[in-house]
């Protein structure tokens, strides 16, 4: 059978799974709030709902719900695997371990952006209600769905390698999404760049008046290279989690 | 008979502590049991036998090829692991369906692979629940039905009888028997003397990790039926019961109990005392509550065979 046959039925099968599993839906429940949030701004100030919407994507959805759900997602691909003792069911099919990790993690991935993607929708539906025949706002929403595609394939390849080397990967993850990603980000110069979220921000429409109440600001980079640069970023992550999948011996029992 | 497994000097340890040491063996088709007290390396040699586990030092070999890291390898053996695991919000069905198409099965052979393996463990009528809906013993007939799925030619199972009720436990050491008929080969661990000995004569003893004996079930049936053994009676009358038993040549020695309604008899042939007691319990119509045997676990076994 065809590696790409063999991902495509891990993909299939942890997908259908993961949709019914608990943690999927607290996190759809989770992504509902933009949109509670949305609808009250709506009700109140209709003339605002745009601009708030921007922001909602930006700070609700960018900086915390899509590092948040990748953490989650991300690590447990492994991890999970480990907890529940079930790798070995996996790992002794005739399946090299590179296609049940890219499987697994295509499976995240897409739980992931069905889950944003239509939190987002609905964003927008409520925000642009009276948009809808604008060319622009189409244009805005497709400027945000593009960009947490590619947050969600960077941050949550990220993760995916943490979990293939790390017991407590959830905890550095968490470290890393509210510690080094929510104040790097706001270091002058290139240091800012050594986060994720910088990229992310250079291709949204807000993020320069972000950061008001610190000295710095975020000095945007350009879309190409950004774009360029979250891609480069996920495919090293991803390539080094399959590396280290392949290699290392994961330990289920205590017992010897 | 070809050899199929074959380990050289096989050490494992994790961290500090030892899982297996210096363990030479071959095994050839048919049915090999592993027997050994809990902990003394069982799991970890059959891990290492699955490709779970890297080996320290040595190697092992299977048809001959190195185990980890060979995924092809897997079209050949199959493996029931010691842990109650399973994807709990997967039913049985599509857990058994889930491997089979990772096994290379087209959707029409997978279906008929999975039918095939549920109903040899009695699971089909319960295909479609989820797998946290299953008793614990389900849940070891699903891991078996995981491992024979494809028919494999070798297969590893680590206390396969481990939470099955009486009936099932029958039929499941039928269908081990039924694979060394055609053939195959089957390594079966446990700490279960009586259990292996159901199944097949050829056994490896394993214990702190080294390979203690391997031969002949009978042989290792000698040395403990030879072993000292403690037998505990419950009973009205005693001393009435230890009159009768204290001629018998199997007898060493009898100690009444502190509460003066019981004795513990020493016995050097267990088998051959347990016969006598039966026979004169029903020629002297005795009355006896209980008869438990303190020394009738493996562990008691191995210090007795390694002189503790």
């Amino acid at each position: 059978m065809k590696n790409s046959n063999l991902i495509a039925v891990i993909f299939s099968s942890f997908f259908k799974s993961g949709l019914k599993t608990a943690r999927t839906r607290v996190f759809i429940l989770l992504s509902l709030v933009p949109v509670l949030l949305m609808v009250i701004v709506r009700l109140i100030d209709a003339s605002g709902a745009p601009d708030f919407f921007s922001h909602i994507m930006l700070s609700l959805y960018f900086q915390l719900l899509i590092p948040v759900l990748a953490l989650f997602f991300g690590t447990t691909i492994v991890n999970e695997e480990l907890d529940n003792k079930t790798l070995v069911y996996l790992t002794t099919c005739p399946v090299p371990r590179r296609s049940i990790i890219l499987g697994k993690y295509l499976a995240a991935f897409m739980l992931l952006l069905t889950i944003v993607a239509s939190g987002f929708l609905l964003s927008f539906m409520a925000a642009a209600a009276n948009r809808l025949g604008q060319l622009a706002a189409w244009e805005e929403l497709g400027i945000f769905l593009g960009t947490s595609m590619l947050a969600l394939f960077c941050y949550s390849a990220l993760f995916t390698l943490a979990g293939t080397f790390m017991k407590k990967s959830i905890l550095i993850g968490l470290f890393f999404v509210f510690g080094w990603e929510s104040v790097v980000q706001y270091f002058p110069g290139v240091t800012q760049k050594f986060t994720i979220i910088h990229w992310i921000k250079s291709l949204l429409p807000v993020g320069a008046s972000q950061g008001g109440f610190l000295i710095f600001q975020l000095q945007p980079s350009p879309a190409l290279e950004s774009i360029l640069v979250l891609l480069a970023a996920g495919a090293l992550f991803l390539f080094l989690a399959v590396f280290i999948f392949e290699r290392k011996e994961y330990i289920l029992s205590d017992n010897a | 008979m070809s050899i199929v497994l074959k380990a050289e000097k096989l050490s494992k340890w994790y961290g500090n502590i030892l899982g297996i040491s210096d363990i030479n063996l071959e095994i050839k088709p048919g049915i090999t049991g592993l027997l050994g007290p809990n902990g003394a390396g069982k799991s970890t040699f059959l891990k290492l036998a699955a490709g779970q586990l890297k080996p320290k030092l040595g190697s092992l070999q299977i048809f001959g090829e190195n185990v980890f890291g060979n995924h092809r390898l897997f079209q050949r053996i199959g493996f029931c692991p010691e842990y109650d695991s399973a994807y709990m919000d997967m039913s049985g069905w599509q857990f058994i369906m889930l491997l089979a198409h990772l096994h290379g099965y087209a959707p029409c052979a997978a279906e008929a692979m999975s039918e095939k393996a549920l109903t040899e463990v009695g699971l089909v009528e319960s295909k479609d629940r989820l797998i946290k809906g299953y008793s614990f013993g389900m849940r070891q007939r699903l891991r078996l039905a995981s491992s024979i799925l494809h028919e494999p030619e070798m297969l590893m199972l680590d206390e396969p009888l481990r939470g099955i009720d009486p009936l099932w436990r029958i039929k499941i050491i039928q269908l081990i028997k039924e694979y060394e008929k055609q053939g195959r080969t089957v390594i079966v661990s446990s700490h279960i003397l009586p259990e292996i000995e159901a199944m097949t004569n050829e056994i490896v003893l394993i214990h702190q990790g080294k390979i203690f004996a391997k031969g002949d079930i009978q042989r290792i049936r000698g040395l403990i039926d030879s072993h000292p053994h403690q037998v505990s009676i419950l009973c009205p009358d005693p001393r009435r019961l230890a009159a009768r038993l204290i001629g018998n040549e199997y007898v060493l020695s009898i100690e009444f109990t502190t509460q003066g309604r019981g004795l513990t008899v020493k016995t050097n042939q267990r088998d051959h005392f347990f016969k006598a007691l039966m026979h004169l319990i029903a020629e002297d119509r005795l009355t006896v509550e209980e008869i438990t045997s303190p020394d009738d676990n493996l562990q008691a076994v191995f210090d007795y065979l390694i002189g503790k």
